[in-house]
């Protein structure tokens, strides 16, 4: 039987970490890591992988983890092979999951299949919302994070005159509808909603659009380059009005395409943001990854550490099957790096939101406010 | 923001994708074949760009003819690796064979030199330059120089050099042009070179303003293509044209209406030229393409 509270630390042991590959030792338990290497996710997906790869060669004691990477290609066919493939390999604990919600939707109905528990960081809601009792989400639900997201506007800013902008991924679309949902029950309505290609280069219309408006606050939601080209061209073009944007622009291979001065008045929700080190523990673990991988880390890495960490102590715990793992994930409370880990009984775990600001003096941000459980949810 | 800003900046997002058009239209013209790899080319030159500068403490603009350089030997290798072996199979299989080596830079790159978004030198700096109502960015301005440099010398080495004479006749019949003692091989590699040298700019010139990133070429081939049916196979002003209509769609018509409405109009715009006009805006015949 599984213990239902887990305290020990998850950093313990960070300064062990196996200066072997993961895969190269006798292993008693498979965790495979199913991701996006390759492709345009290919950022998110190696935050992901590195997480994943970390948390494996810094197993509890006594556990030998055998942790091959598999690549997801960035498609949603892709994934769904590459996750069968993994499956059909050995029998798996549990499966690192892409954070690519497209990908993630297409793997739901092979890790049922297989009855394996899916550990992902994808925000996309509907993952948690289709009754699959072997989906885990270490980061917070979209349907959470966009109201924090959304009340910092709001309650914070006291804006007025939102532009909502999104772009038409999957992600940004989720968050855009959403953030247009609860703008609205908060009786805030954007004055200009609008979606961009991912593709585009040039922002001027919807730059101009968001003047016309008179626009007092601009929000964001979607991936890392037309998000980015945005925020610049809108800065280029004398718009300094407050900018809030969605997670992807705390990854430091986003805010490394800005000058700092560039990220003034700019602020973004996220989960973590480890590369600001606010608390000992995330320092040691940033600290760590940054000398393991050499980059900064960012909130997925950290997410994808967590979530191995924490199904890794489960299973040191006492849980033999992959039944065994998803049970005990939906019932143990969790102390990971960045938060403590709590199912909400649909298998979201994490239910924590920072928002960070640039001072323009660095790309650095500094977290001003923060948000957790009941101020997540609108009633 | 005026209309004649929103033209301006469309105007230069359209040099932009003239340049990525002209080394398009080049392989086009000089072996019939269409280059699915060119977008891939235009990210290379975009991370030569980044190399140079890094190592080069000039200007973009001086180090241009450098990444030009590496960009054309590039070509010619993408010529020898996907295109000699399979030139006498049928248009769909070179058409297979570039997409599969644009495939092959994508994960290049993301190996090489990583997944993430990059943003490459500017060509020039300085401070924006008022001209009447309209304000443009030294970057701006040099992307349009160098767009019109390029078209005006594309333009010349086609139809006014022996050089040009030998790769058209290449392109219209290659058979009969090696029978009079043309090197159709040496040309064909000749042009690959040039055709990746002027994506090489394409992609230096954009990296500053619009980034790179390992699959940001994909759009950038479709583009190309798109350009090319507009403005006409083999045409060069129809595919600079072809290129700025691209470009205002995206910039001046979603001013007006939700910017996915505007890419929508574009795709409906380029299914009622292909059914009145079939060989383009600027197109004098249709000729047999992938």
């Amino acid at each position: 039987m599984v213990k239902h509270s887990i305290s020990t630390s998850a950093v313990v042991g960070l300064g062990l970490l196996a200066a072997v590959p993961v895969a190269a030792r006798a292993a008693d338990v498979y965790l495979p890591i199913v991701v996006p290497v390759t492709g345009f996710m290919s950022v998110a997906g190696g935050s992901q992988r590195n997480g994943a790869v970390m948390a494996a060669q810094n197993a509890p004691s006594g556990l030998k983890v055998e942790a091959p990477v598999f690549d997801t290609g960035t498609s949603a066919s892709g994934a769904a092979t590459a996750l069968d493939k993994a499956l059909s390999d050995k029998p798996a604990l549990a499966a690192s999951a892409s954070v690519f919600g497209t990908e993630t939707v297409a793997m739901v109905p092979v890790s049922a299949d297989y009855k394996v528990p899916l550990l992902t960081i994808s925000g996309l809601s509907k993952l948690t919302e289709s009754g699959n009792k072997y989906v885990f989400r270490f980061l917070p639900n979209d349907r959470e994070i966009k109201v924090a997201h959304a009340r910092y506007v709001v309650d914070t800013l006291k804006a007025k005159k939102i532009a909502l902008i999104g772009d038409t991924t999957a992600y940004g679309q989720g968050g855009y509808n959403l953030l247009k949902e609860i703008f609205e029950k908060l009786g805030d309505k954007p004055v200009l909603a609008e979606s961009v290609e991912p593709d585009a280069k040039d922002m001027s219309a919807v730059i101009a659009k968001i003047k016309d408006a008179g626009a007092d606050v601009l929000v964001i939601h979607g991936v890392d380059q037309p998000m980015a080209l945005l925020m610049k061209q809108s800065r280029a073009a004398g718009l300094n009005i407050p900018i809030v944007d969605s997670s992807s622009i705390v990854e430091p291979t986003a805010t490394a395409l800005f000058e700092p001065t560039e990220l003034k008045n700019t602020c973004a929700e996220t989960a973590s943001a480890p590369e600001t080190r606010p608390t000992p523990e995330i320092a040691a673990w940033a600290d760590a990854y940054k000398k393991q991988f050499n980059e900064e880390p960012d909130s997925l890495a950290l997410g994808q550490y967590d979530a191995v960490m924490m199904t890794m102590s489960v299973i040191a715990a006492g849980a033999k099957t992959a039944d065994e793992v998803a049970n005990a994930l939906n019932t143990t409370t969790y102390k990971g790096v960045a938060m403590t880990y709590k199912s909400n009984g649909k298998g979201d775990m994490s239910h924590n939101a920072e928002i960070v600001c640039w001072d323009g003096t660095s790309r650095i941000p500094k977290v001003v406010a923060t948000y957790s459980d009941a101020d997540m949810i609108l009633k | 923001m005026s209309i004649l800003q929103l033209v301006a900046n469309g105007l230069v997002l359209g040099a932009v994708y003239a340049l990525v058009t002209l080394g398009f239209v080049l392989v086009v013209n000089a072996t019939g074949a269409v280059n699915f790899a060119h977008g891939d080319l235009v990210m290379a030159g975009g991370y030569a760009a980044i190399l140079f500068g890094s190592w080069i403490k000039l200007p973009l603009l001086l180090l241009l003819p450098l990444v030009a350089l590496a960009m054309f030997v590039l070509g010619v290798l993408v010529c020898c690796v996907a295109y000699f072996p399979l030139m006498k199979r049928p248009p769909s299989t070179v058409f297979i064979s570039t997409l599969l080596t644009g495939i092959i830079l994508q994960n290049t790159y993301v190996v090489a030199i990583g997944p993430e978004v990059k943003a490459g030198p500017p060509l020039l700096q300085g401070s924006n330059l008022p001209l009447g109502p309209v304000v443009l960015s030294p970057q701006a301005i040099a992307t349009v120089m160098v767009a019109a440099l390029l078209i005006g010398g594309q333009y010349l080495l086609f139809f006014r050099t022996p050089l040009g004479r030998q790769l058209r006749a290449v392109a219209q019949d290659r058979e009969m042009a090696m029978a009079i003692g043309i090197p159709a091989f040496r040309l064909i590699a000749i042009t690959f070179g040039l055709g990746a040298a002027l994506a090489g700019v394409a992609g230096a010139v954009l990296s500053n303003q619009f980034f790179v990133s390992p699959t940001g070429g994909v759009s950038l081939s479709i583009y190309g293509y798109i350009a090319v049916v507009i403005g006409g196979w083999g045409s060069i002003f129809g595919a600079v044209a072809g290129a700025v209509i691209i470009a205002l769609f995206q910039v001046v018509a979603s001013a007006f209406v939700p910017y996915t409405v505007a890419t929508g109009g574009l795709y409906v715009a380029l299914l009622v030229i292909l059914f009145f006009r079939p060989q383009g805006l600027f197109g004098e015949r249709i000729q047999r393409r992938v």
